[in-house]
């Protein structure tokens, strides 16, 4: 299987003082796998996919996306990323991004006109005429999949893609990543539905303050009787300091 | 450059739809008629009146080509101030809501360079100044038939001295902008701009006009004035300046013309030139240099 994506000892700070927001993480990932990449919030997860959409820029390590650098606007011809919390220009309308990022994928008129519609359709956002400053949080999330799908990507990462979906968005989500791995699309999901994760992944890596602490195929890393939740929660839980998880206030049964 | 052209594209429909930039236009366009329109009545009430004119002091004519000059000096300011309100506006916006709301994230995962991004957002916004600032001048030449006509040319050279010192302004906000807050990033400009650029350019200016004796003074500001940008002055302003002065009856010398800007020589349109030059990199290395 051909690499697409190849990620090895990255680490990257914000500020020189602050802890490492991810750690020398290594990973690779080939066409038609469905990486799931979990971790608690702040646990670098965001950091790493935007490292490998060229987002953001690694302190140390290399990342390589198709084999080149992710920095090089050639390699992502072939990425599709939808964000978390994703946005987009706001006095514009759903069809105008599409067209607009259908023009920075290079796709002609004609290809434009046959594959925003559909695209549209697909993200229940045909037919409307409001201006993206109007949309809900998840009518963004609905284009975010949508403006990610529309270059017919050979990696589709999508980070947190149904935090916002309603559950029939995160079942026609569920069944876009089901229908792209198997025509060979690489994906890679950032998501806390751990219950998801385990539904559409192959391969995960559970990541806590920038450090992989787990990785394998799925049926490696979740024991037969047991689910990627338990086993989630013990790993987090052993590799990061204790909190009480009540406030006093609330846990003090006296009146 | 691939993708440069839909960039600026729907950033000049993001602008079309920006309310900031049509107040502004409005605002604009309804005190250009007012002005005009103003003027035009006053003249009216004053040549209804037989004794406005009868102590022989002025004419009609000429009260009239006073008044068309008078009209045409207020254009040349309310233009120049139009034009900085609107660059400011477009500077602020264009590429900092971009980054501020996340849209850049989308963007910048596209086939696109950082290069072909910045290219684009600055030509939009260059465009979207021109064609503002260009339907209120248009306005205001129309409106100056109202009183005959003949100064056109004034107004075609001052136009695009304005647009060009607005095309300054606005690339010091984009760039900024893409650094910091964008509010402050108006604010740095016009301390930068308005303030130090403007008082370095004064003082040079009368030190030029001889109103400054002190050398070092003038050695000082000379050197200072080659270190920023230079605002475009074309003829018109002291062209109107003499004309104005000759109408009032006075003698027009060097002395009285000393605080009127001279018009800008071929030095110092191709410093303007290499101002743009340097600050359309600074925006480009800015977008570069962005992580989002």
């Amino acid at each position: 299987m051909a690499g697409v994506v190849s990620v090895q000892n990255l680490r990257k700070r914000y500020r020189r003082r602050d802890p490492w927001a991810v750690d020398g993480v290594t990973f690779d990932l080939q066409a038609g796998q469905a990486f799931g990449l979990l971790g608690p919030n702040g646990a670098g997860k965001t950091s790493v996919v935007k490292m490998i959409a060229g987002l953001l820029r690694p302190d140390t390590g290399t990342v390589s996306l198709f084999g080149s650098d992710p920095g090089n606007a050639v390699a992502r011809k072939d990425l599709g990323f939808s964000p978390e919390d994703p946005d987009f220009p706001k006095f514009l309308r759903a069809s105008e991004v599409l067209d607009y990022f259908a023009s920075l994928l290079g796709l002609d008129q004609a290809e434009r006109r046959r594959r925003i519609p559909e695209t549209l359709a697909f993200a229940g956002l045909e037919g409307e005429r409001r201006q993206i400053r109007q949309y809900s949080k998840g009518m963004k999330q609905r284009l975010g999949i949508a403006q990610a799908i529309l270059g017919r990507p050979k990696l589709l990462i999508l980070d947190e893609p149904t935090a916002d979906l309603d559950p029939m968005g995160r079942r026609d989500v569920r069944a876009l990543i089901e229908r792209l791995k198997a025509s060979g699309v690489a994906i890679l999901l950032n998501s806390h539905l751990l219950s998801e994760v385990e539904l559409v992944c192959d391969t995960v890596a559970i990541l806590a303050r920038g450090r992989v602490l787990k990785e394998g195929a799925m049926a490696e890393v979740v024991p037969e009787g047991s689910n990627l939740e338990d086993v989630f929660v013990r790993l987090v839980e052993a590799n990061q300091p204790q909190r009480d998880h009540l406030p006093s206030f609330i846990s003090d049964t006296t009146p | 450059m691939n993708g440069s052209g839909a960039v600026a594209r729907y950033t000049l429909l993001e602008l079309s739809r920006r309310r900031i930039l049509l107040v502004f236009f409005i605002i604009g366009a309804i005190g250009i008629i007012a002005l005009g329109g103003g003027l035009k009545v006053l003249y009216q009430v004053a040549a209804s009146n037989p004794q406005s004119f009868a102590s022989g002091s002025v004419d009609a004519a000429t009260f009239n080509h006073f008044l068309e000059l008078l009209f045409v000096s207020y254009v040349f300011q309310a233009l120049a101030i139009f034009a900085l309100l609107i660059a400011y506006a477009i500077g602020m916006t264009a590429i900092y809501h971009d980054l501020d709301s996340g849209s850049a994230v989308s963007i910048f995962s596209k086939p696109i360079s950082r290069l072909a991004f910045a290219a684009g957002k600055i030509l939009a916004a260059i465009v979207g100044l021109i064609v503002i600032v260009g339907l209120l001048a248009l306005e205001a030449r129309a409106v100056m038939f109202l009183f005959g006509g003949g100064l056109e040319n004034a107004l075609t050279g001052q136009l695009l001295a304005v647009v060009a010192n607005a095309i300054v302004v606005m690339l010091i906000v984009l760039s900024v902008s893409t650094w910091i807050n964008n509010i402050l990033a108006a604010v740095v400009t016009f301390i930068y701009y308005n303030v130090v650029t403007g008082i370095i350019a004064t003082v040079h200016m009368l030190a030029d006009g001889g109103l400054i004796g002190n050398a070092a003074v003038r050695n000082v500001f000379d050197v200072l004035y080659w270190l920023v940008p230079h605002q475009l002055v074309s003829s018109a302003i002291r062209d109107l300046a003499k004309a104005q002065i000759e109408i009032a009856g006075g003698a027009t010398s060097n002395q009285a013309l000393a605080s009127v800007p001279a018009p800008s020589g071929a030095g110092d349109i191709a410093w303007w030139g290499f101002t743009v030059l340097a600050f359309a990199g600074l925006v480009y290395y800015a977008v570069r240099r962005r992580q989002v």
